[in-house]
């Protein structure tokens, strides 16, 4: 048993609090991704869940035990930090081999172990190279290496790929999930990378300013974010949020998008939201890059909005406009057409009504209509 | 062919001006070695009659005969060695903890304890205070005294400890996460990474334990434990005052000041052996490819 229970976790630095009651329990064998902005608490977590940090407040728990006041080697917990650490008076074969060597194993345990790593990891014919002597790459399979040889209850990543170039990354991101796959050891993992938080996780926690705004599967949140800021930080683009207010509730609800420099723009907004809408409510209306569409080809869904395009960018099969509705700026993500430039001539984009999200302007919390 | 040239005139001047200069500083170094090894190798009588400047005049090794066949001589080697190299290492044994614990932020009362030893670099009780101490102790005339009461070096344990304070902290947090034990992180992480500094004080230690000399006259009292400093002291104030030696000098061919050079030379050439060998551990890169940044 190796789940990861924790319990209104605070970190406080002095009169600082900057990790605020943060609950989450991950169970044995799964793969977590902490995302969020720079400087939201993700590393201060995941530092005192390994042990190098102290826990201010609340409780954290491994395989069932509150490690609060546990020293770091005592939780069987391995981590792989940003920066590697390789200690680079080791080769490679003695870095994997350290934390055995520390723990007094046997010299034949050590050696097939760190063999069988190094096989793992394509690292065999590096092991007698001084860290400094490897590519990026390398070394980063190295502080792996040094993290599954011992077989601990928890792997912790802090930002593993954000030194490799984006070829490399995409090529490590596979490979570490093919790591978890075969040993499916518990895992946490921080980044601020969304798209490795979608293709690594198996439930994303999505953190703000020290606070977990939403846990969920990477498909959950995507398409259910529960607030417009887990709405605007994954997805890439981000969502559009436009800002708007409740004008009509009665039969067709509707909304009119402020204008910015021009005149204000009415929206309808998807009959299932009546409910939770009150007159004059002051609202984000979500829409999807990738959900504009133009042309009648789009059909009965989309409603027609005015919309000026500033902005072109094409990235082969799809293209990006930059454009303003009511004057807001907002990205559309089209399918290319054979002539690139008629998009610059687009005078306005459909919305599918009924992939809309809604938030709270004041809360930022999802208004709820999808069932 | 058009050549171009990498360096502009001034440039070149510079470099001639700095070769001359650093040329001059090899000579004025490397002078009185030479000097001593050639006066060392010379009959007293050519010595003596000022025909020794570079060259050897006269060959012979009679100085060298005359010392090492002298008991004394072999003896103040032996605690030369003994003060040297245990004095180092007991130095090592002693500066290396204590700077590395100075170094931790978690270690209580840090800024008191840095401040007191930072403090004995500008004031320090004196010379009689601390010979009285010595005696109080009851290290007068031992070999064991002379080793321990010079065995912590403010300045050496500060540098010790601005070179740990300067290892990486994700070092410390890997080998923690490792299941290192705090005796293993000095030993197998920080020790290894601060090699360059511990081999610089260590060479730092030898030097001034090689040549120490005033406290060896002050806290030993026998023969038998002095060093080959105080021993190359005695050759040059007994052997003027001395009539045997005076009139050894008929019939040999050494004088005073061969056997002296001749002390001299073969006090250093341990230190010459040494030098070369530890020099290639002054890289400081060492560092370099275990953290990204
Ligand atoms: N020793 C410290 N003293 C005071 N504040 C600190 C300390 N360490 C971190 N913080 C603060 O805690 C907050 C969270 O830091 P943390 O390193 O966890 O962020 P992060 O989410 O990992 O960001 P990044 O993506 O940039 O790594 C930051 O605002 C940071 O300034
Ligand atoms: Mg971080």
């Amino acid at each position: 048993m190796s789940a990861v229970e924790l319990n209104d976790v605070v970190k406080r630095y002095g009169a600082l609090e900057v990790v605020h009651s943060v609950n989450l329990n991950v169970a044995t064998g799964e793969f977590i991704v902490l995302v969020g902005p720079s400087g939201c608490g993700k590393s201060t977590t995941l530092r005192m869940i390994a042990g190098l940090e102290e826990i201010s407040d609340g409780t954290i728990s491994i395989g069932g035990r509150v490690v609060n006041r546990m020293a770091p080697k005592d939780r069987d917990v391995a981590m792989v930090f940003q920066n590697y650490a390789l200690y680079p008076h080791l080769n490679v074969a003695e870095n994997i081999a350290f934390g055995l060597r520390v723990r007094r194993e046997k010299n034949e345990v050590v050696e097939a172990a760190v063999n069988e790593a190094a096989t793992i990891l394509d690292l065999t014919p590096y092991l007698k190279r001084k860290p400094a002597d490897l590519s990026g790459g390398q070394r980063q399979r190295v502080a792996m290496g040094r993290a599954i040889v011992r077989k601990p209850k928890v792997f912790l990543f802090d930002e593993p790929l954000s030194n490799l170039d984006a070829k490399l990354r995409t090529q490590m991101r596979a490979e570490i999930k093919r790591l978890h796959k075969r040993m499916g050891v518990t895992s946490i993992y921080v980044t601020h990378d969304q798209v490795e938080a979608m293709t690594l996780a198996d439930r994303i926690v999505v953190m703000n300013a020290g606070r977990v705004e939403q846990v969920g599967s990477p498909m959950e949140l995507f398409l259910n974010p529960a607030n417009a800021f887990v709405a605007s930080f994954l997805g890439s683009p981000p969502m559009n949020l436009l800002r708007a207010t409740v004008t009509s509730l009665n039969g067709e609800p509707a909304a009119r998008i402020d204008g910015v420099h021009t005149d204000a723009i009415e929206l309808k907004l998807p009959v299932s939201f009546v409910a939770s809408l009150e007159a004059d409510q002051r609202i984000l209306v979500g829409v999807r890059p990738e959900h504009f569409s133009i042309g009648p080809e789009a059909g009965a869904q989309g409603q027609p909005i005015a919309a000026t395009v500033d902005l072109v960018e094409p990235l082969g099969s799809e293209a990006l406009l930059h454009s303003r509705i009511a004057g807001q700026p907002i990205v559309a993500k089209l399918e290319t057409p054979a002539d690139v430039r008629k998009l610059s001539e687009i005078g306005e984009l459909k919305i599918p009504t009924d992939r809309l999200h809604v938030f709270d302007a004041a809360s930022g919390k999802a208004v709820s209509g999808h069932a | 062919m058009a050549s171009f040239n990498l360096y502009s005139r001034g440039d070149r001047i510079f470099g001639y001006a700095n070769a001359a200069l650093i040329g001059l500083f090899v000579i004025s170094t490397l002078y009185p070695f030479i000097y001593l090894l050639a006066v060392s190798i010379s009959s007293g009588a050519a010595v003596t009659s000022g025909q020794v400047v570079l060259f050897p005049k006269d060959l012979t090794l009679a100085a060298y005969e005359f010392v090492l066949s002298d008991r004394l001589f072999w003896i103040a080697y032996g605690n030369t060695f003994i003060y040297t190299f245990g004095g180092t290492a007991i130095s090592l044994a002693i500066m290396i903890p204590g700077a590395y614990a100075l170094s931790r932020p978690r270690l209580r009362g840090r800024k008191f304890l840095n401040l007191m030893v930072a403090f004995t670099l500008w004031f320090n009780a004196g010379m009689i205070p601390f010979f009285l101490n010595m005696r109080d102790l009851g290290l007068l005339d031992s070999r064991f005294g002379l080793i321990i009461g010079f065995a912590c070096n403010a300045f050496n344990v500060i540098l010790l400890r601005n070179f740990f304070e300067g290892v990486p902290k994700s070092f410390e947090e890997a080998a923690k996460m490792d299941g290192a034990s705090e005796f293993q992180l000095l030993w197998k992480v920080f020790i290894p990474l601060s090699k360059p500094a511990i081999i610089t004080v260590g060479l730092f230690c030898i030097v001034s334990r090689w040549n120490s000399y005033f406290w060896a006259m002050v806290l030993l009292r026998g023969e038998e434990k002095i060093p080959l400093q105080l021993y190359l002291k005695r050759i040059i104030v007994d052997l003027t005052a001395n009539d045997e030696f005076a009139s050894s000098l008929l019939t040999n061919r050494y004088s005073f000041e061969t056997v002296t050079a001749a002390i001299m030379i073969a006090s250093i050439i341990p230190v010459l052996l040494i030098y070369p060998s530890i020099q290639k551990y002054f890289n400081k890169g060492i560092t370099l490819g275990g953290v990204k940044e």
